[in-house]
């Protein structure tokens, strides 16, 4: 599904040149639960941007859904975002100023999908998400736990293809840290892959393979089993 | 704490050079403004005030009635004044003024025309305020043949001599000792001369007794300007209460013959300026022009106070952790106040001075553009310059004011959470408001400009009913030139360039004679005041006027040039004749027992045409023969000839030895210039929209710019969640379209009820307003508006989400 081949990422500020990636190669297969680990800085966030199609590697070669991606516009590359990731981030990036149903039903008005099925779709997510009677509440009524959830419905409700998730559950308690993990683990075993950075050891362990970063390059890559 | 405080702002001013900037340059916009519309609206309410007992003044107007008509004049019958004084005790001192139309002055060989030159009673000096110069001013007008004259006329005719003792010929008829000179009339007063002459010459040469006689008759002639001053303690109240009394022992038995009636009606001095509004009246203002000008001074300057507002509440989140912080090590919300009221009077005093500047560098257009004389000391006066300065801290407290009370509220705690202070929902509907707002106002003076522009088009345009191209109306003043007509007519004839001349009392809108007659109505010779004009057999076809019935004036007809007389269709349909017009009978230039004076048969009615300005309706007129030479001369030319003819009739004007120096009017050019205060309107109108709308403009970049900061993150989540640009660009335009859209559907109504009834009351004959009239206004301002903020809007469309996510 996903194959990356001696990736770089070099930021220009003023008068630094930072490299963020140093010629990273990975492949990541349909149906999997990936988790990326390493330190503050590491680049685990800006390998998550290029997988997620949100920026272009300096160098290397980026295979999603088997087209080469790497140096595309970003029409196109919106254009395979829409229809085939979804994102679930730390601060859960909602619009305060949407609903809860506003704001799940946002990707499917970009998809072109008729109102009515957008409300069968987001009512049906709302449901899974166990979110549904805060359908008409505005984000900022909501505990962190149920934000989240808002936005892993948000994720899911076009069914993606792939998850990718930035430390989804860094703002929130244990418990609801788990409820969160519990889903995505959920959505994993219905077929859909996952790509997760995390800091956290336990979250990691919902995974089925570890990706270690440190300083842009990768360390380590540990199955394992549960 | 004061040094913090400067140092805080200059500095955020600094950083957000581009708010700073837009904020001053709106301020200064509205400043200029209102210094340019202050200088000339306390010009305009200044006028004649200089006069020490101008509580006292009273200019006496007439109020005529002659059969339904009613006519209001600025010129009164010459013994009105005196009569006045002699029956009523409130009425301490009269003066007159006779004008004099274009008169020639001989000072040795030299020769000057002049027409700002009046004879006037002695006591002139006793009722208006004038700085003698030289010579005295005690009786400087008592004697027959003196003459005061102002001081750059004085210049003028005598250079560097001393004037007093001089003598002036006048018209090569009369001459005049200078016995004093004044210091030029100030260009703040209605009744400006450059010379005086005394009335005691014209007593002299009439007789004192003719001169001074009270006879009925001469109550019923209008001809000289006349001011009253009234005793301290009384009121013109009380004479105006006397006066049918007055009416009836010098006016009425004359009155009563000729089915016409007088009113006195008076006007105070500085009032003269704005608010008379009567024929035969020396140049005066526009009381709308000063009530439309304050009013826009104050929307301008509203409008830009309200972009620092809008601008300095959407920073507002900027701000918010300053904010915060200060609360946090200490600060009490009212030095928080102080603070930002502070910075916003700081960036209003910049704007004060630079609006000084520009002030001073376009006076003197301005100066044109109003046709008025504004000086920089003006500009710079110490009450100009003490109102602006309190003006510039009062609008820096009020609009600062907003902002800093809502800056100073943010709970520190969710500022430094970073929550953003307040939700600032309502804060949001009150920036689009404001929007809304200045559109609302943009969009109504756009239309007006429109309309006013289309009006005047029309105005141009209109099929008047005679043919105003290559038309030359001459003035043949000089009596001894005017004897000549008919032969300078055939002299003028023969040139090639030359297809057609008529002499008349009247051409189109130059045509004021009005006169008493009898008119034939239900077999009944019944009196009526009707205009007229008299001429000769090629009116009709110089004018291009067209006849629907009879035929037009024949030489070889041989009673035509007394009996016969062609009417308007207003007049055939006024007087009630209904189908048979031809005929029936005028009687004109009769006594008052109806004895004497010429009966005429109608033998043609042309095709109504505007005689008069499209401000008026078509009313009766009727044309004659004219037993001797008329006023004027009207020359139809050759197309494209005009300048031929015009050589041919200098010459001829040479060598026929008129006195007076050749001058001349284009028909077209006449008519032209009777709409010169619309023409003014227009072109004020102009400016000001652009004004308006720029101003309204900056208001939306700000809130644009502002939009596109703040909603960086929504739109970052909307592209992540599968937003194309196009897709957030539109986003972004509808808020803003929304708001154009508003303004406009509010505007539409309120300019058309305006701009309606503003022709109603000033024209007879009107455009009707176009609905695409008012939609290009509507498209201007969306258009206009788009570009505007499409800077911004394609600038957040397009950045990478990544950049605005990584923020949070």
């Amino acid at each position: 599904m996903i194959k990356a081949i001696d990736l770089s990422r070099v930021f220009l500020t003023e008068e630094v040149e930072t490299t963020a990636l140093r010629q990273v190669s990975f492949e990541i297969k349909k149906g999997e639960f990936v988790a990326i680990m390493g330190p503050s800085g590491c680049g685990k966030s800006t390998l998550l941007n290029i997988i997620g199609l949100l920026d272009n590697p300096t160098s290397g070669k980026y295979y999603f859904l088997d087209h080469e991606i790497s140096g595309s516009s970003e029409r196109q590359r919106a254009k395979h975002r829409k229809n085939n990731i979804g994102f679930v981030f730390q601060n859960f990036n909602l619009i305060d100023e949407l609903t809860v149903f506003e704001n799940v039903e946002m990707p499917l008005i970009y998809l072109g999908i008729p109102s009515k099925e957008r409300k069968r779709r987001v009512d049906e997510v709302l449901e899974q998400m166990q979110i549904a009677h805060r359908r008409k509440h505005f984000p900022g009524q909501l505990s962190g736990g149920q934000q989240q959830r808002v936005a892993v419905a948000r994720a899911v409700v076009s069914n993606p293809k792939l998850i990718l998730a930035d430390e989804p559950t860094g703002n929130l308690d244990s418990a609801n840290g788990e409820e969160v993990m519990n889903l995505l683990s959920e959505l994993n075993k219905q077929g859909t892959t996952v790509v997760m950075v995390t800091h956290s050891q336990r979250d990691a362990e919902y995974s089925s393979r570890i990706i270690r970063l440190f300083d842009g390059q990768i360390l380590a890559e540990n199955f394992q089993s549960n | 704490m004061i040094k913090n405080y400067l140092l805080s702002a200059i500095r955020n001013m600094a950083r957000n050079k581009f708010y700073t900037g837009l904020n001053i340059l709106g301020l200064t916009i509205g400043l200029v403004t209102f210094i340019m519309i202050f200088l000339y609206v306390s010009d305009e309410l200044s006028y004649d005030k200089y006069h020490q007992n101008y509580q006292r003044i009273y200019r006496l107007e007439s109020s005529f009635r002659i059969g339904t008509k009613y006519d209001n004049f600025a010129i009164v019958p010459l013994p009105l004044g005196p009569a006045l004084k002699l029956e009523y005790p409130e009425i301490e001192k009269v003066v007159r003024f006779a004008g004099t139309d274009n008169m020639l002055i001989r000072v040795g060989e030299k020769e000057y025309y002049e027409r700002r030159f009046y004879y006037t009673d002695s006591t002139v000096f006793e009722v208006f305020s004038h700085e003698l110069v030289q010579g005295r001013l005690e009786g400087c007008l008592s004697e027959p043949n003196t003459m005061v004259v102002s001081q750059s006329m004085a210049r003028k005719l005598f250079g560097n001599e001393n004037p007093i003792g001089q003598v002036v010929l006048t018209d090569n008829e009369r001459q005049f000792k200078i016995t004093a000179v004044v210091e030029d009339v100030p260009e703040n007063s209605h009744l400006k001369f450059d010379g005086l002459m005394s009335a005691a010459t014209l007593s002299k040469e009439m007789g004192e007794d003719e001169f001074n006689s009270m006879d009925p008759n001469r109550f019923w002639n209008i001809g000289v300007y006349t001011y009253v001053m009234i005793n301290p303690n009384s009121s013109m109240l009380t004479v105006h209460e006397k006066f049918p009394q007055f009416y009836d022992k010098y006016m009425k038995s004359i009155g009563d013959q000729i089915n016409a009636s007088f009113d006195l009606k008076t006007t105070r001095l500085d009032q003269i300026h704005l608010n008379a509004q009567t024929a035969s009246d020396l140049p005066t203002g526009n009381k709308a022009y000063v009530s439309i000008f304050s009013i826009v001074a104050l929307f301008i300057l509203l409008l830009a106070s309200i972009n620092y507002m809008n601008m300095a509440t959407a920073r507002a989140t900027k701000r918010a952790k300053e904010v915060g912080l200060r609360k946090v090590v200490g600060a009490e919300r009212r030095q928080l106040i102080f603070q930002f009221v502070s910075e916003a009077v700081l960036i209003t005093i910049i704007a004060m001075i630079l609006s000084f500047a520009i002030s001073g560098l376009l006076l003197s257009d301005f100066s044109t553009l109003t046709g008025k004389t504004l000086s920089v000391e003006a500009l710079f006066s110490a009450n100009v310059v003490m109102l602006l300065v309190v003006l510039s801290i009062v609008i820096g407290i009020i609009s600062g004011s907003y902002p800093a009370f809502y800056l100073s509220g943010f709970s520190p705690l969710a500022v430094l959470k970073g929550s953003g202070g307040k939700s600032g929902k309502t804060n949001h509907w009150l920036r689009r408001v404001l929007v809304v707002v200045q559109f609302f106002i943009a969009i109504v003076m756009i239309i007006a400009t429109i309309i006013v522009g289309e009006q005047l088009h029309f105005l141009k345009n209109k099929d008047l009913g005679f043919n105003k191209e290559n038309a030359i109306v001459l003035e043949l003043q000089d009596s001894a030139f005017r004897s000549r007509a008919e032969s300078f007519k055939q002299h003028l004839l023969q040139s090639p360039a030359i297809t057609s001349v008529s002499n008349s009392s009247g051409v189109p809108s130059r045509n004021g004679w009005i006169q008493v007659m009898l008119v034939e109505q239900e077999n009944e010779m019944k009196e009526m005041a009707v205009i007229l004009t008299q001429c000769d057999y090629d009116f009709l076809t110089t004018m291009g006027l067209k006849l629907i019935e009879g035929r037009d004036f024949n030489r070889d007809m041989g009673t035509d040039d007394s009996l016969a007389v062609i009417v308007n269709q207003t007049a055939a349909r006024q007087f009630g004749w209904g189908d048979e017009v031809l005929g029936k009978k005028i009687h004109y230039g009769m006594e008052l027992d109806r004895s004497g004076g010429r009966i005429m048969k109608v033998i043609g009615v042309v095709e109504d045409f505007h005689f008069n300005t499209l401000h008026n309706a078509i009313e009766p007129i009727i044309m004659f023969i004219s037993p001797v030479p008329r006023f004027r001369m009207t020359v139809r030319t050759e197309p494209g000839k005009t300048q031929e003819a015009l050589d041919y009739l200098e010459q001829s004007w040479t060598d026929f030895g008129s006195k007076r120096p050749f001058d001349y009017e284009m028909l077209d050019v006449m008519q032209e210039e009777s709409y010169g205060a619309e023409e003014r309107t227009g072109v004020l109108f102009l400016i000001i929209s652009g004004i308006t709308m720029f101003i309204a403009l900056l208001g939306l970049l700000g809130l644009s710019s502002y939009t596109a900061e703040n909603r960086t993150r929504e739109i970052g989540i909307r592209k992540v969640n599968g937003a194309l640009t196009s897709d957030i660009m539109l986003l972004l335009f509808k808020e803003f379209i929304w708001l154009i859209l508003i303004a406009f559907v509010l505007a539409v109504p309120v300019s058309i009820w305006r701009l309606t009834l503003w022709m109603e009351e000033s024209f007879v004959y009107y455009t009707e307003i176009h609905w695409y009239s008012v939609a290009i206004a509507g498209l201007a301002a969306v258009i206009v508006g788009l570009l505007t903020t499409s800077f911004h809007v394609i600038k957040a469309a397009g950045a990478n989400p990544v950049e605005s996510l990584k923020y949070e």
